[in-house]
């Protein structure tokens, strides 16, 4: 699937806290409708990297085109309006709210009826709330959360919180999804659910996805090309059978239990 | 008590969007407006009507403003009466500037003009938060508050400092001032709070609505949905002043019929958050049950005594009415500090499931 047009193209991107440099000088680019993964040991800038991409943290060096388009300084709110979705590390759902209302806050940019209809909720404020509810029951439907559909998020067991959180994600339509940890913390079974979801979501919505996951064999198994960052810098980036035999590779992150 | 849904299956997501979907809460809600709109005006006495029914829906549209932006968007204010009485000022500018206009409308545009005082006062709450955007909101409390004691022209260099609201009839028939009678007053309230509470539902159940919840949240994953913080917050500025303005003109115009700017001072904001917090954040009904019990709690425990043949001195009566309704104020909050709402809530869904405990 990788080879094709490319979707985000990061260049010498470099980024610091004060004197951590969390980043630096990353260059590598996720084609259109790959699974890209993202790996590397704690500390490495991983996370720090989605924040870069998606307008949380502004690079100090480097430059990053979207859809071809190169931009200075993006607001998160104009990432997502340009398709880029994302999930946290540490879930961050609106804890107050159910479910399904979370789902819907992620067609919240899709909604269009104004201050005067929503006041009314009727006729096109209503049609249009009921189409988005649709919308919605669909996700519900393919991640199997239909039963908590109307839960208050908080109460929920991790497992489901990050389901939920995907859930929200994906009520974005995303061009480029981009997961931080998705299976942290989960059991076995819940890894197969999720792992499933990922190349379905993948497959079937052809959504371009950037993957951070400490499993290997799941990285493995997903994803199409995989970047190694180590210390903010990369030490690799290629197939999964290509990074595999990277001696630097095995050197830094694989070869040391971890 | 039937109160469950069985056999209430919704075919449609249309049913389901409702913001009653369950029957009886329907039925409980035209039963409410029942008793509201024929059998007070019918049944009740002046005492009920003028002292009791009227301030209490003027507190809890008050009420409705504050958890609008407290509740729903996570932004504390302590200038809540500050904004309602840029509410009771605007109207009684305009409506002696201008008294052949409908005073309906005079209040109506009070509103707007709070409004826009309070989205002012909102501009700070992009870069503080908590704590130190209530002190913010205070600032705009006492400079109001001040603005309304000392510039001659907003109570029309008045000696005694007060606005006094001049008789307005709508429709031939007078509902401000001294010849209004209370059911007519009542009448005027009644209709206001019904539509600006189901416009606050229809907001708070709507886009508008989900994007304040998640502002107070996570705001970090509300922008990442594409939501604007500023604009969102500030909508939210200007949703609940307009609230708290039409609430200010009314208690003014239709309840008090003259005021000191004392009548909106810090004491009133405090009791407007306590009727949040009791009620329930986030919660509409929970506005109605926090300004019940705040408003009404206290006149049922002063009229007691007389009502229990016991011979109490009206001092004693005074101060154990502010004990009992603080004891009571705290049991509330140390059995459900969700507030009154949730409390009610619990007892729905036991009773969906009675007779089995489970
Ligand atoms: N907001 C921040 N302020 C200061 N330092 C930060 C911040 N975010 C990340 N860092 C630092 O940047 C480095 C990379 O962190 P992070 O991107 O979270 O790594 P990873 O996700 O790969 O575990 C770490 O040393 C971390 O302490
Ligand atoms: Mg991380």
């Amino acid at each position: 699937m990788s080879g094709g047009e490319i979707l985000l193209d990061v260049e010498h991107v470099s980024l610091a806290f004060g004197g951590v440099r969390a980043i630096n000088d990353v260059s590598f680019n996720i084609a259109r409708g790959e699974i890209r993964a993202i790996i590397g040991p704690n500390g490495a800038g991983k996370t720090s990297m989605l924040n870069v991409i998606n307008g949380f943290y502004h690079p100090q060096h480097g430059r990053i085109s979207f859809h071809g388009k190169t931009r200075a300084r993006m607001k998160p709110y104009e990432a997502a309006s340009q398709g880029i979705a994302r999930t946290f590390q540490n879930v961050a759902l609106f804890k107050g709210m159910t479910t399904l209302d979370n789902i819907l806050t992620g067609r919240s940019l899709k909604m269009r009826r104004n201050l005067f209809w929503q006041m009314l909720r009727h006729g096109p404020a209503l049609a249009e709330e009921i189409e988005h509810r649709k919308f919605c029951e669909e996700i519900i439907d393919f991640l199997e959360i239909e039963h908590i559909r109307k839960a208050p998020v908080g109460t929920l067991p991790y497992g489901l919180q990050k389901r939920v959180e995907l859930g929200r994600a994906l009520a974005m339509e995303p061009t480029l999804l981009l997961l931080d940890e998705p299976m942290a913390g989960m059991n076995l079974e819940e890894k197969q659910d999720m792992s499933r979801f990922i190349v379905d979501v993948n497959q079937h919505f052809g959504t371009t996805i950037a993957l951070i996951e400490h499993d290997i064999g799941v990285v493995m198994d997903l994803s199409d090309r995989i970047v190694v960052l180590e210390y903010g810098h990369k030490i690799a980036d290629g197939t999964p059978d290509e990074v595999k035999s990277d001696q630097k590779v095995i050197d830094a992150y694989l070869g040391v239990a971890h | 008590m039937f109160y469950r849904e069985v056999g209430q299956f919704k075919t449609s997501y249309a049913a389901d969007q409702a913001i009653f979907p369950i029957r009886q809460d329907r039925i409980g809600l035209a039963l409410i407006l029942l008793v509201a709109f024929v059998a007070i005006p019918l049944l009740g006495g002046e005492f009920l009507i003028a002292s009791v029914m009227i301030p209490f829906l003027i507190l809890a549209l008050a009420a409705i403003g504050l958890n609008i932006l407290i509740g729903y968007t996570g932004l504390i204010s302590l200038g809540t009466a500050a904004f309602m009485g840029v509410g009771a000022y605007a109207c009684y500018k305009l409506s002696t500037l201008f008294p052949q206009v409908n005073i309906l409308v005079w209040i109506l545009t009070s509103g707007f003009i709070a409004c826009a005082v309070g989205v002012v006062f909102g501009l700070p709450s992009l870069r503080i938060k908590g704590f130190y955007l209530a002190i913010a909101t205070l600032a705009a409390q006492f400079f109001l508050q001040w603005c309304f004691g000392r510039v001659g022209w907003l109570y029309n260099y008045n000696p005694s400092g007060a606005i006094e609201v001049p008789g307005h009839s709508l429709f031939g028939v007078a509902v401000t001032g001294p010849s209004a009678t209370p059911v007519t007053r009542y009448y005027v309230v009644l209709c206001i709070v019904v539509a600006m509470t189901w416009i606050a539902s229809n907001l708070v159940h709507g886009r508008i609505g989900r994007n304040w919840m998640a502002v107070r949240d996570m705001d970090i994953a509300a922008q990442l949905m594409g939501i604007r913080l500023l604009p969102a917050k500030l909508l939210a500025f200007a949703v609940s002043s307009f609230y708290a303005g039409v609430a200010g003109a009314l208690m003014v115009f239709i309840w008090l019929g003259a005021a000191e700017p004392e009548a909106f001072n810090i004491n009133l904001s405090f009791l407007l958050l306590f009727m949040v917090i009791i009620g329930g954040l986030g919660s509409l009904l929970g506005s109605f049950f926090g300004a019940a019990l705040i408003h009404i709690l206290p006149i049922i425990v002063r009229a007691a005594p007389n009502a229990l043949g016991l011979s109490v001195g009206s001092a004693t009566v005074e101060h154990l009415t502010y004990v009992i309704t603080g004891a009571l104020i705290i049991f509330f909050l140390i059995v459900e500090p969700h507030g009154l709402a949730r409390l009610w809530q619990i007892g729905k869904q036991k009773l969906r499931a009675w007779p089995f405990p489970y």
